[in-house]
């Protein structure tokens, strides 16, 4: 596979993995009495553990380290945007990614939630940062175009603003957010890719998005970001 | 058979028209090729609309494919030979609601 983008000091090429993002962007939406329950969530149920059984990671801290986390979770996102909650799974193959979000879709999963499964391989592995991986609670999830003026630059140009963002990725990494490669999703949505961190706070977010300014991450790329707290899955599916 | 299918928009990026003919042909005969490898590999092109005036894009271009895998090889032979640079672009991906699964 040729990368959309080059390496860079942070980031290392994972193109052997062959592994797909199954990124989802969930909106609860009202149902008639019966039309969602306890059948429908235990048939969602049912398919994550077929799905965990196929290889899947259910969750961005298996992406990380599979053998640690094995339930699915997600991230609340309601009291910061328009997303109920958002979450990543990672299949083992894009066709696997493509079956597997229309088998949840047909348990039950389209009755509640109006989603957007957005789909990709990996492109660049797993960086780990400082800290205890497991205080970090809270979820990242950055959608993210290349611009115009990013597809008209020089191959130098984007070398020295790879380097330039790198200087914010590592400040990251520093803040003890732990990012979780980067997917590639030009292939079928209007993204182009998606990078995902955990980190210990909203305030470390918020830091490290004041680095990526500094370093004038964002003039190359149009961005979306959803924030969210770490929540087991099936507590979000069974919330009214 | 084909089961996936595919659905590109596009719209020229603005440097695109700032190439001289030769440059815009020559990568149009690039890109051409990499189209014609996929419909020997299997994927079918059932044709380019103009949607401009409807829709943020000029054009859009629906194919068929044997599968996800087929679809992305397409669309990263496109970008690696430059495609991604002089469009702007949206894709989506489909299963056939008929095919077995």
């Amino acid at each position: 596979m040729t990368l959309l983008t080059e390496a860079t000091d942070v980031f290392a090429a994972a193109e052997s993995s062959g592994r797909c993002v199954v990124a989802f962007l969930c909106k609860r939406q009202p149902v008639p009495p019966g039309a969602f329950g306890a059948r429908e969530r235990e048939e969602i149920a049912t398919v994550l553990r077929s799905l965990q059984a196929e290889d899947w990671r259910l969750s961005v801290r298996a992406m990380f380290d599979p053998e640690s986390s094995v339930e699915p979770t997600a991230f609340d996102s309601g009291f910061a945007c328009a997303i109920d909650f958002a979450g990543a799974f990672e299949a083992p193959s894009l066709s696997a990614a493509l079956a597997g979000s229309v088998r949840l879709e047909q348990a039950g999963w389209s009755r509640r939630f109006a989603t957007e499964w957005l789909l990709g391989p990996r492109e660049f592995t797993t960086v780990s940062g400082l800290g205890d991986a497991f205080r970090r609670d809270w979820g990242f999830l950055a959608f993210w175009e290349w611009n115009d003026a990013w597809a008209a630059a020089t191959g130098l140009v984007r070398r020295e603003y790879d380097a330039e963002c790198d200087v914010a990725f590592k400040g990251d990494l520093a803040l003890e957010i732990g990012i979780a490669g980067r997917h590639r999703l030009d292939w079928a949505t209007s993204w182009h890719h998606l990078g995902i961190w955990e980190a210990p706070s909203l305030a470390a977010i918020d830091a490290a998005m004041l680095g990526h300014e500094r370093a004038a991450d964002f003039k190359f790329t149009t961005s979306r970001h959803i924030i969210g707290r770490r929540r087991p899955l099936a507590d979000l599916i069974a919330l009214n | 058979m084909s089961d996936c299918i595919w659905i590109h928009y596009a719209r020229p990026r603005p440097h695109w028209y700032g190439l001289d003919e030769g440059a815009q042909r020559q990568k149009q005969a690039a890109w051409r090729a990499v189209a014609d490898a996929s419909k020997k590999a299997g994927g079918t092109c059932h044709g380019r609309y103009h949607v401009r005036g409807q829709h943020d894009f000029e054009t859009v271009e629906t194919w068929s494919f044997p599968d996800a895998e087929a679809a992305f090889r397409h669309w990263a032979e496109l970008t690696a030979a430059g495609y991604g640079e002089c469009n702007a672009f949206a894709n989506n991906i489909g299963l056939s609601v008929e095919a077995p699964r």
